[in-house]
């Protein structure tokens, strides 16, 4: 079973209530079968939390469908989204959804303890060290066959180094676009990665 | 194996949409000192409140010599041999060092503020509270006025007042919030003069400050504890090497 499929995932916010307008779209389909840590990179506002949110059902898609170990997550029980994917905000975990739909209605989760682990940009400080409890902790998790994401926006060179440490697989999302990558090497082959870089992309 | 003297299984604690602890756990034996640490924010706090009593937890355990304590007021778990102090000092302003600390004591607790009911409870809490300040070295202060006092000494007293109370265990939150280098030494000192006289459950943020006083440290973060181990273990990760401690 494939940890994670993110299906033609679709999300626009629109302005003005008769005619909509579309002010932003995110568009996501990617795949990951078996437990990683991956890096996901992005400027403030392409869609790095919106991406996030959708995947721990805690934001809707206009269309398209988030598979958490094997379960529509947008059609489990609010409570027990948490089982498949778990949102850690800064420091403290978030669960925060819009209930449209009667718990009722919804099915339960098949997991007990979530398997998918999303990290929406931790506070890395170099100064107090516990930057290392925290890379420890990601590959404790994936060790214990969870996949495991770490959002950061890269503006130090050892932010660089963090993610080259522990993150096997890269996202980079621009613009509600997602560019996929192996390693930091390949996404420096796109110009736009480049260009978010900007004087660290002389540390790659 | 002798059960430890504290136990905390499966602790959360949610605040609206904040899940702020998520299946937490620590065993403190008698006699060590234990350390809590992680970033600010990251529910180190709010994992002191759950095991004093502060806030009841939504899930877990809490277990003091073998007896669940779990979600009781804060006054009877001190009546069970759990003292704390606050990160926000708690002292009478006008009332002597002596007094602070002697109200504290379980003599004059068996019979409220009545001071002058009984002449030998009220020499043995003087005794007692006398033996406290000595403990933190505030024996030349004990008549002098807790407004009075250093910033440095009020902190020293406010442990003073905990040990008084003749803790089994003694919950310390960020003793050295607002100290200086010099502060934190003198209750650095302090701190480790107490070593196996009584178990310190150890709050801080400074990692510095903690590996040189406890024996085994939890890392909280997220609502878990990230990591676990002695200060040598922890203090051996590359991250910590390069960082401002490796001095």
């Amino acid at each position: 079973m494939t940890m994670l499929h993110v299906e033609k995932l679709a999300k626009v916010y629109t302005r003005g209530r008769f005619s909509r307008v579309p002010t932003f779209s995110l568009e996501a389909d990617f795949e990951v079968a078996s437990p990683q840590i991956i890096g996901v990179m992005g400027p403030n506002g392409s869609g790095k939390t919106t991406l996030f949110e959708l995947i721990t059902g805690s934001n809707a898609p206009t269309s398209g469908r988030v598979m958490a170990m094997g379960q529509d997550i947008h059609k489990v029980r609010y409570r027990q989204r948490c089982q498949l994917a778990m949102h850690y905000h800064q420091s403290y975990q978030v669960r925060s959804f819009q209930r449209r739909v009667p718990e009722f209605l919804l099915e339960p989760a098949r997991c007990e303890a979530p398997a998918i682990h999303l990290f929406d940009e931790p506070q890395f400080n170099p100064q107090d060290g516990y930057i290392g409890f925290m890379l420890d902790f990601f590959r404790r998790l994936r060790s214990e066959g969870k996949l495991v994401f770490v959002c950061l926006h890269p503006n130090e060179p050892y932010h660089v180094e963090l993610l080259r440490e522990v993150c096997e697989r890269f996202i980079f999302v621009n613009k509600g676009r997602l560019l996929q990558a192996a390693s930091l090497q390949e996404l420096k082959a796109h110009d736009a990665f480049n260009a978010y870089l900007g004087r660290l992309a002389a540390e790659i | 194996m002798s059960q430890p003297l504290l136990k905390a299984e499966g602790l959360a604690k949610r605040f609206g949409d904040r899940v702020v602890l998520q299946d937490v756990g620590l065993e403190v034996e008698e006699g060590e000192i234990h350390g809590i640490m992680g970033p600010n924010g990251a529910g180190k706090t709010t994992f002191f409140h759950v095991l004093t009593g502060q806030h009841k937890p939504d899930a877990g355990r809490v277990t003091f010599r073998g007896e669940d304590i779990t979600g009781l007021a804060p006054r009877e778990i001190a009546c069970r041999g759990i003292a704390r102090s606050f990160q926000l000092m708690n002292l009478f302003d006008d009332e002597t060092a002596l007094v602070n600390t002697m109200v504290a004591t379980p003599e004059m607790r068996a019979r409220g503020f009545d001071l002058f009911s009984d002449a030998a409870r009220l020499e043995a809490a003087t005794e007692r509270a006398q033996r406290a300040l000595a403990d933190v070295g505030l024996e030349h202060q004990a008549s002098a006025r807790a407004k009075g006092l250093s910033y440095g000494e009020r902190r020293a007293l406010e442990i003073g007042v905990a040990l008084a109370s003749d803790p089994k265990l003694l919950f310390l939150d960020e003793p050295t919030a607002g100290l200086g280098a010099e502060g934190t030494e003198r209750i650095a000192k302090l701190i480790g003069s107490l070593r196996r006289k009584v178990t310190i459950v150890l709050i801080e943020h400074d990692m510095r400050f903690l590996f040189g006083l406890a024996d085994r440290i939890a890392v909280v973060h997220w609502g878990q504890v990230i990591a676990r181990g002695t200060p040598e273990a922890l203090r051996a990760n590359p991250w910590v090497q390069r960082s401002s401690l490796a001095a």
